[in-house]
């Protein structure tokens, strides 16, 4: 029982300290507006990428 | 970083030059916690979005999808200064448009016969305009209503200011005229440019609200039906909407569009299903109606943006299909009323109680919410929100069958923009005046889009009467898709002016007075 008790202690602990990373890094990245820095600098490449499209541009 | 409202200066929050903003915003731990929360969510949205390799694939296939990189951004734009109740009301709705838009993106790309190709699906697609009601869709719940030019045009150019310049220029590099609405012009571009999926067994075209919209249809349904096989059915209503002698041949075009589609689909109306989405419609007309009851009090709860993007998508695209939007509009009024039973206000200071008129322009949606932060005007309601109150016949009896075609087509008539650009002078002009004393304001903010004929034609007028009854008539230009002809801080200016130099007052926050944001998204 004993035995038992501490593996899901430890499971507890562990999960614990899984979420509060999860946390601790999305909040980081929320708060200072992270994703959308690295999504602003990929947006050039996206840009540069399109204008290599062939395309049956007409009327 | 404050929890109270209006403690943030909001314009420090921009970058000079920069294209996204430097951090987000601290409001107290359980609305910051709460703000975090629906960021996650968007997040696994765009994450699930992402796991598909055919939306991999069309993110690299099609230019206007980059602009979809800036989703939280936009709701960050819209939620600026928000706390408790309109923090929460706002992201029930952006939450489920994000939802909605990344499904409709979804569905487009299976059938795409460039990217998924799913011919089996494709044959349940028809297709509609961006600006275009979806009634005629209602009785058909086994096939897939999707418009390519929401996605690849209109949401585009609320995320990213600059998304529809590319196309303008493709457009008018082919000798389209530039002195139309871009909107439509752009819609253009998307086609000419090879821009658009290729799907679906049918069209329903619109003649929604200008010469423009007309431009766009001619070149998009040309290369439909000739090049891609698809057959186009155009849905003519009358101009003059209030009328009773136009009822009749509206309501023909309606029974028209639907034998169409069935003969295009093989589908048959579906009556129950119909009165099923005639059900939502009335509901969410309800709702709306008591949203704007409230604004007519000193105490407005429902009203800028989390008004305005929620009912032109509510109204028009959605039409009472899918029945998550009823649940988000029983959630808003609740959130409504609590605040309302406090007494609360959006901002710390209320000063001007404004109508918006006009068409605004969606380079600057979140223009609402900069008008309440920086100068205290509460934008009560706007022209687009202003829309049908018809109740709908909700039973499924042989007279209301007769009476229900009547109803899509009054539906079609008065869809956004439509019901105020056409229909003449007292739709557009005199019951402007009306709405200025119902919801008793003191202020008309009217967007001036520059390539909407109908609209500056009866530029005179609306000042004449404005200074008849007193009104303050600030006007704001604009070109709606193009903010290289009248940047996001010209349209600031033109308020920032009459503020200063007609009522003589100075900002509630003067940090977002002059905001260097020309290379935002």
């Amino acid at each position: 029982m004993n035995k038992v008790l501490k593996f899901a202690l430890k499971l507890l602990g562990k999960l614990l300290l899984v979420a509060l990373g999860f946390f601790v890094v999305t909040f980081t990245v929320y708060f200072f507006n992270l994703d959308m820095k690295l999504t602003a600098a990929i947006e050039p490449f996206l840009l540069k990428h399109y204008d290599r499209i062939e395309r049956d541009t007409h009327l | 970083m404050a929890k109270e409202i209006g403690k943030d200066r909001l314009g420090d929050f921009y970058k000079d030059g920069g294209k996204v903003r430097k951090r987000r915003e601290w409001r107290g731990v359980e609305d910051t916690l709460y703000d975090y929360s629906r960021w996650l969510t968007i997040m696994m949205t765009l994450g699930k979005f992402v796991m598909k390799p055919r939306n991999v694939k069309a993110m690299f296939r099609y230019r206007w999808m980059a602009n979809y990189l800036a989703v939280p951004m936009m709701v960050d734009r819209h939620t600026q200064g928000l706390r408790g109740e309109y923090l929460r009301i706002c992201h029930t709705e952006q939450d489920l448009i994000i939802n909605d838009v990344a499904q409709l993106l979804d569905s487009l790309f299976r059938g795409d016969r460039r990217i998924g190709n799913d011919t089996e699906f494709s044959k349940k697609v028809v297709l509609v305009d961006e600006n275009e009601m979806t009634a005629v869709m209602m009785g058909f719940p086994t096939l897939k209503s999707l418009s390519r030019e929401t996605p690849s045009t209109y949401v585009s150019v609320l995320l990213n200011q600059h998304a529809a310049e590319h196309y303008i220029d493709v457009a008018q590099e082919f000798g389209l005229a530039g002195d139309v609405c871009p909107m439509p012009e752009a819609e253009a571009g998307v086609s000419i440019d090879d821009d658009a999926p290729v799907l679906g067994a049918c069209a329903i075209q619109c003649n929604t609200t200008c010469d423009g919209s007309l431009l766009g249809n001619g070149v998009i349904s040309r290369r439909l039906e000739l090049e891609d096989g698809i057959p186009v059915f155009q849905l003519a209503a009358p101009l003059r909407h209030r009328e009773e002698d136009v009822q009749d041949y509206a309501a023909q075009e309606i029974r028209n569009a639907i034998a169409f589609i069935e003969k295009h689909t093989g589908e048959k109306w579906d009556w129950e299903h119909y009165f099923e989405c005639a059900k939502r419609v009335n509901y969410a007309t309800k709702c709306r109606q008591e949203w704007l009851e409230m604004n007519r009090t000193p105490y407005p709860q429902v009203f800028g943006s989390n008004l305005a993007l929620y009912t032109e998508t509510n109204y028009m695209a959605i039409c009472g299909r899918i029945p998550a939007f009823e649940e988000a509009d029983r959630k808003i009024s609740k959130l409504a009323q609590q605040a309302y039973a406090k007494k609360k206000m959006a901002a710390k200071e209320y000063r001007h109680r404004a109508i918006i008129w006009g068409v605004q322009s969606h380079y600057y949606m979140d223009f609402l919410v900069w008008l309440l932060n920086c100068w205290g005007i509460v934008p009560l309601t706007d022209m687009l929100s202003l829309v049908s109150t018809r109740v709908l016949a909700e039973e499924d009896t042989p007279e209301n069958r007769e009476t229900a075609i009547y109803d899509m087509a009054w539906l079609t008539e008065n869809m956004i923009m439509r019901n105020r650009t056409h229909g003449g002078y007292k739709v557009l002009l005199n019951e402007l005046w009306e709405f200025t004393q119902q919801f008793n304001a003191d202020m008309v903010i009217l967007w001036e889009h520059m390539s909407c004929k109908a609209l500056t034609g009866m530029h005179g007028m609306f000042e004449d009467r404005a200074r008849e009854l007193g009104i303050h008539l600030v006007w704001v230009s604009h070109d709606l898709f193009d903010p290289r002809i009248i940047s996001r801080q010209g349209v600031h200016d033109q308020i920032n002016n009459y503020m200063r130099t007609v009522m003589r007052e100075e900002p509630i926050d003067p940090s977002l007075e002059v905001l260097h944001d020309e290379e935002s998204w």
